[in-house]
């Protein structure tokens, strides 16, 4: 995300939350906009052009996925982010055919919700053509689905690839275990064990075992980050 | 009371109303009947009436008056039934020849049919009837030819009180039958109705009483019966949920309470605090989990999902959660694989199962022997598809086998591995949502779950 542009509409009825997520918002470097029902997230939505949207499902007055229809037939670009209280699947998939760009579901954690902005922001951003991408001695290769450190091949099955490259494409970002779910398994539900981490514990071993440096990090209460030393 | 209920019943009120449209057209059947024998048979005497008059007429045509007496005075001497009548009078009334004393006073007309009883006897409605033919004749003389119809009446008579007895006999039948028929539906309702009050005042452990007719009846109060079984299940449900929520639930709570309170009584030390905050988000997330599941298996139980079931392939969706938990089993040494054929298909929902089948295999991780070996098997079955999830831990004791797909239930040898005890009911929601059976094996050594789907994908 360019620094420029770092603008983000949050449209959330409840003031406590919205007054939260504004003050966590802004102390995080975006600028904020609130929006506390469907119409003036409408004209707000209308009169900017935003970095992300993140947009209530349940508002008083429209509902928030026609609040999204009506802006995106208008012309906006901004992706979305849905945040719902109903949280099943079906409800967030619907959320998403409906032209939504990533979900979350109430309660959320806001390091989660940072981590989806960030995400989303990155993805409206042009997209890298290169097909060998690099983070310190790491480097993957996208089109031969191989990964080595130091010229070194690391032997990894297709899904631990999947996980590797999201991780590398979020470089230097934290990615939560719902998101690894989402968009490595397709999975649209949180399984109450920790089989993500045993997962992400196996990857790093073949990723991180004998090198100069670790690569993969766990962020405390949060999810994974990958970046290389300064 | 039962009598009074009986006549207010609607049972009663159709049975009436039939009774009614059935004996209206029964008596108009009946009455049709009536009229045409009695029309038939008078009609008949009146041909032979007819024949006799012609031939008689014919002869006076013939050979005149003479011969015409003659020939009545033949008749009545033997050459014709009994109940003829016949009388020739002069244009005087004087009787010429016959066997009637005088001209019946009715015979007026010049010619046609008459009725009359037999004349200047004292007590009139005891003689016979008599039905003739009297026509004035050429030469001023008049005859009449006629027969006694007192049995035709009589006939008539007796057919008329036959039908209207049976008309009556059918309407008291049709009436004590409906009430006694109404007066059982009504009894059987009425020990429903009972046992739905005392339901209501005192609670589920009542049942209708079946009479073991095995009839409509008996089959309608087993199957409320099975009903309020089904309900008091689901109330012991509800509150061992409720109960088993609170629990587990003030668990964290109090955990999350204590570390707070000594944080506020003790001073600010930034380590301190974070690593007190950490811990009470994560306690947090462990509540909110718990409810997400809770909702997550309530929804599944609404069958709303059902909307959107599709074919897939079982074996596709076993595999990807053996390729996840590939790592968990490695960190455990346990083997964990898949067998079975290539291709399993069932109408589902692919995330639902998923979840499902990762439960299976997360329980058989958790609680089967480290070092052991996990096998998912998908095969085609007659008629439907079975997979089954089997690993070689130390199992299940049967007594408890009923109660591991509740709600929060947790072995005691299990209390205190990680997870909330909602696996299993989630398990069995989703086998429910896709009319799978579920079954649980003895493996010795170990537990197999196996899900039976019996509704192949077309």
């Amino acid at each position: 995300m360019t620094a420029g542009h770092r603008r983000i509409l949050v449209v959330e009825d409840d003031p406590e939350t919205a007054g939260q997520l504004a003050e966590q918002l802004t102390s995080s470097g975006y600028e904020v906009d609130l929006a506390a029902s469907g119409n003036e997230a409408l004209r707000r939505g209308a009169s900017c052009d935003h970095a992300v949207i993140t947009i209530d499902r349940m508002l008083p007055d429209i509902d928030g996925i026609t609040v999204m229809r009506q802006l995106r037939d208008g012309g906006v670009a901004a992706p979305f982010l849905i945040i719902s209280a109903l949280g099943e699947v079906d409800d967030r998939v619907r959320g998403l055919r409906a032209g939504g760009d990533d979900y979350l579901v109430k309660p959320f954690s806001f390091v989660e919700l940072l981590a989806r902005l960030e995400a989303l922001g990155r993805r409206s951003e042009t997209i890298a053509k290169d097909t060998i991408l690099r983070v310190g001695d790491l480097a993957i290769d996208l089109i031969a689905r191989t990964a080595n450190r130091r010229g070194k091949d690391i032997p990894l099955l297709p899904r631990e690839f999947q996980l590797l490259e999201y991780l590398v494409r979020n470089e230097g970002r934290v990615v939560s275990r719902a998101m690894l779910l989402q968009h490595v398994w397709d999975l649209h539900f949180d399984p109450s064990t920790n089989i993500i981490d045993v997962y992400v514990g196996r990857v790093r071993r073949k990723v991180d075992d004998q090198q100069a440096y670790p690569l993969i990090h766990t962020v405390r209460g949060m999810g994974y980050c990958l970046r290389a030393p300064r | 009371m039962l009598l009074a209920s009986t006549l207010r019943s609607t049972t009663f009120k159709l049975a009436l109303a039939a009774i009614v449209t059935f004996g209206v057209i029964a008596s108009a059947i009946f009455a049709y009947v009536y009229l045409f024998t009695a029309s038939f048979v008078r009609s008949r005497s009146d041909q032979a009436i007819m024949a006799e008059y012609s031939g008689l007429l014919g002869a006076y045509e013939r050979s005149g008056r003479r011969e015409l007496i003659e020939l009545i005075r033949n008749r009545l001497a033997g050459g014709s039934p009994a109940e003829h009548v016949y009388l020739l009078v002069d244009h005087a009334s004087d009787v010429l020849a016959g066997n009637l004393d005088k001209w019946p006073s009715a015979a007026t007309a010049a010619q046609g049919w008459t009725e009359f009883r037999a004349p200047g006897a004292p007590d009139a409605a005891s003689q016979p009837r008599f039905r003739a033919m009297s026509a004035t004749l050429p030469g001023g003389d008049r005859l009449l030819v006629g027969t006694d119809i007192s049995d035709l009446d009589s006939f008539a008579a007796k057919i008329k009180a036959a039908v209207i007895a049976i008309i009556f006999l059918m309407f008291v039948v049709a009436v004590v039958a409906s009430i006694l028929v109404t007066q059982r539906t009504v009894g059987r309702i009425e020990e429903i109705n009972a046992t739905s009050r005392a339901i209501m005042q005192s609670g589920l452990d009542k049942r209708i009483p079946l009479r073991g007719s095995h009839d409509e009846w008996d089959r309608v109060a087993e199957n409320l019966n099975l009903m309020l079984d089904r309900i008091e299940t689901l109330m012991g449900d509800v509150k061992q949920v409720s109960d088993n929520v609170a629990h587990d639930l003030r668990t964290p709570l109090t955990r999350m309470r204590g570390r707070l309170e000594k944080a506020y009584h003790g001073g600010r030390i930034g380590e301190n605090d974070q690593a007190l905050i950490g811990d009470t988000i994560a306690d947090l997330d462990a509540v909110l989990g718990m409810f997400s599941s809770i909702t997550r298996i309530a929804h599944i139980e609404t069958q709303v999902r059902k909307g959107a079931f599709r074919t897939v392939n079982l074996v596709e969706i076993a595999s990807e959660v053996v390729e996840l938990y590939d790592a968990a089993a490695e960190r455990d040494g346990t083997d964990l694989s898949i067998t079975g054929d290539h291709e399993v298909r069932v109408t589902g929902d692919r995330d639902l199962l998923f979840d499902a089948i990762a439960n299976l295999v997360d329980n058989a991780i958790k609680h089967g022997r480290a070092g052991g070996k996990i096998v998912v098997a998908c095969e085609n079955v007659d008629g439907g598809a079975v997979i089954a999830v089997t690993d070689d831990g130390p199992g299940i004791p049967t007594c408890e086998r009923d109660h591991v797909f509740k709600r929060f239930y947790r072995l005691e040898q299990s209390r205190y591995t990680p997870g909330n005890g909602l696996g299993l009911s989630l398990v069995a929601a989703v086998a429910h949502l896709h009319g799978a059976r579920i079954e649980l094996l003895d493996h010795s050594p170990g537990l197999q779950f196996k899900l039976w789907f019996s509704t192949p994908a077309s």
